[in-house]
């Protein structure tokens, strides 16, 4: 009898803890992945390189023009960046490159998508409620994030050239697991998986954006390795070169 | 090398209420009888207090003056009931909220709770038998945030209590519940 009745505490306090455990947790998952294309890397010659210009960030959430996040400005600087495909980096409203050499202007719209299901949210929270807080565990939330970006880039010569990707991805999350974190994630992992996307795109066009007019000012060519940062992981360049001689 | 700005952001006194985000409050009252039938002749009073927890479900909902986020969570009643005999209530009590936040600083909101609630006061007056009872509350208040992260709360509530039928009699206790008091979020 005392062995039963063992077990029986032994399984509750198990039972108890999976279910505290899952009551708890969140997930993500990530559909509609951009086009999924071999990661581009290439070597170019670092004297090559012209300098960028990051004019535009334009976004809108469901159709209605919004204010850029600053942690969103930076992920996109930090993105072009990571290519290593250009000699410098500038964004309008600060800094400038010198007018008279040739850059790269590009523009970046987000059209970003949100749905967070607030009818099914609240139901289910009302459930969870009426039910003494017994089936949060059991009874989930949904939180849909979808995101277009379309990237243009001009040349010097104005020259230009449109780069689309899009994802999206889902949060799901329990009472206790639901937190401003899991939401950002979400959005972080999407907004990555577009960037790296886009990013791949514009690298595989590194020609383009190359000051092929100008001669090797060394006999020495310094290369520098490029291509779009694979989500979650960093770019190892396989040789780096000195800092440009513009700077 | 490359050169990345940074932006400077003043710090933003408008509350930043997400989805997860939680609620710590205590809120306090004195309880008024509201005799509604001829049944009703019991004069209850007393102060009541109801620390409470909450968690944000939505983001605003709505493009017009009703936009708001919906928040659940439970809070603990305690009552001191020193009329018509010193008596006690405690409940717990799940509860829902809708906060209207049109405004950024003045945000009204509507809530309705709900739960299992012992008292004392049971089978010392005509209308209830039982000290096991249910509590149900339906309120009104408004929240002023004194900084992004803390609010001052003043509303009224409407509290009904019986025993759901599981002795006789059960002609339930209604009050009126004025309150103010606090809460935090993060």
């Amino acid at each position: 009898m005392t062995t039963r009745h063992s077990q029986f505490l032994r399984q509750s306090v198990a039972g108890l803890i999976i279910v505290l455990a899952s009551g708890c947790s969140h997930w993500i998952e990530l559909s509609d992945q951009a086009t999924p294309l071999s990661p581009s890397q290439t070597t170019i010659s670092s004297n090559l390189r012209v300098p960028l210009l990051l004019e535009t960030i334009h976004i809108t959430q469901n159709g209605a023009p919004v204010a850029i996040p600053p942690a969103l400005e930076r992920q996109v600087l930090g993105a072009l960046e990571s290519t290593r495909l250009f000699s410098q980096y500038f964004q309008s409203g600060y800094e400038q490159p010198a007018s008279h050499e040739p850059r790269v202007t590009v523009r970046l719209t987000m059209n970003t998508h949100i749905d967070p299901h607030p009818g099914e949210t609240a139901w289910s929270g009302f459930v969870i409620g009426a039910s003494m807080f017994l089936l949060s565990p059991v009874i989930w939330f949904d939180y849909d994030y979808g995101t277009e970006m379309v990237l243009e880039a001009e040349r010097w010569d104005g020259q230009t050239k449109q780069y689309t990707a899009s994802s999206s991805g889902s949060a799901h999350y329990y009472l206790f697991g639901a937190s401003p974190h899991v939401i950002e994630e979400l959005k972080g992992q999407v907004t990555d998986t577009c960037l790296t996307s886009l990013l791949d795109q514009l690298v595989r066009d590194a020609p383009l954006y190359l000051a092929d007019s100008s001669p090797p000012s060394e006999t020495t060519i310094h290369t520098v390795s490029v291509g779009a940062r694979r989500s979650g992981t960093d770019v190892h360049p396989v040789s780096t070169s000195p800092p440009a001689s513009s700077q | 090398m490359a050169v990345l700005a940074t932006s400077v952001h003043a710090a933003d006194p408008v509350p930043e209420i997400t989805i997860g985000t939680q609620e710590v409050g205590l809120s306090a009252g004195y309880l008024l009888p509201e005799r509604l039938t001829k049944h009703h002749v019991t004069k209850q009073q007393g102060p009541a207090f109801m620390p409470s927890w909450m968690i944000t479900l939505t983001d605003p909902i709505g493009d017009s003056w009703y936009r708001g986020q919906v928040s659940i969570g439970a809070e603990v009643v305690y009552i001191q009931f020193q009329e018509p005999v010193l008596t006690h209530g405690v409940g717990f009590n799940p509860k829902i909220k809708y906060t209207f936040v049109a405004d950024n600083r003045i945000r009204p909101y509507v809530e309705f709770a709900g739960g299992p609630f012992w008292t004392d006061l049971g089978n010392k007056i005509p209308e209830e038998s039982s000290e096991l009872n249910f509590i149900l509350t339906a309120g009104v208040g408004i929240s002023f945030f004194v900084t992004s992260q803390a609010s001052i709360n003043v509303g009224y509530r409407f509290q009904h209590f019986s025993n759901a039928g599981t002795s006789y009699p059960n002609y339930g206790i209604n009050s009126s519940l004025p309150f103010g008091g606090f809460s935090y979020f993060f």
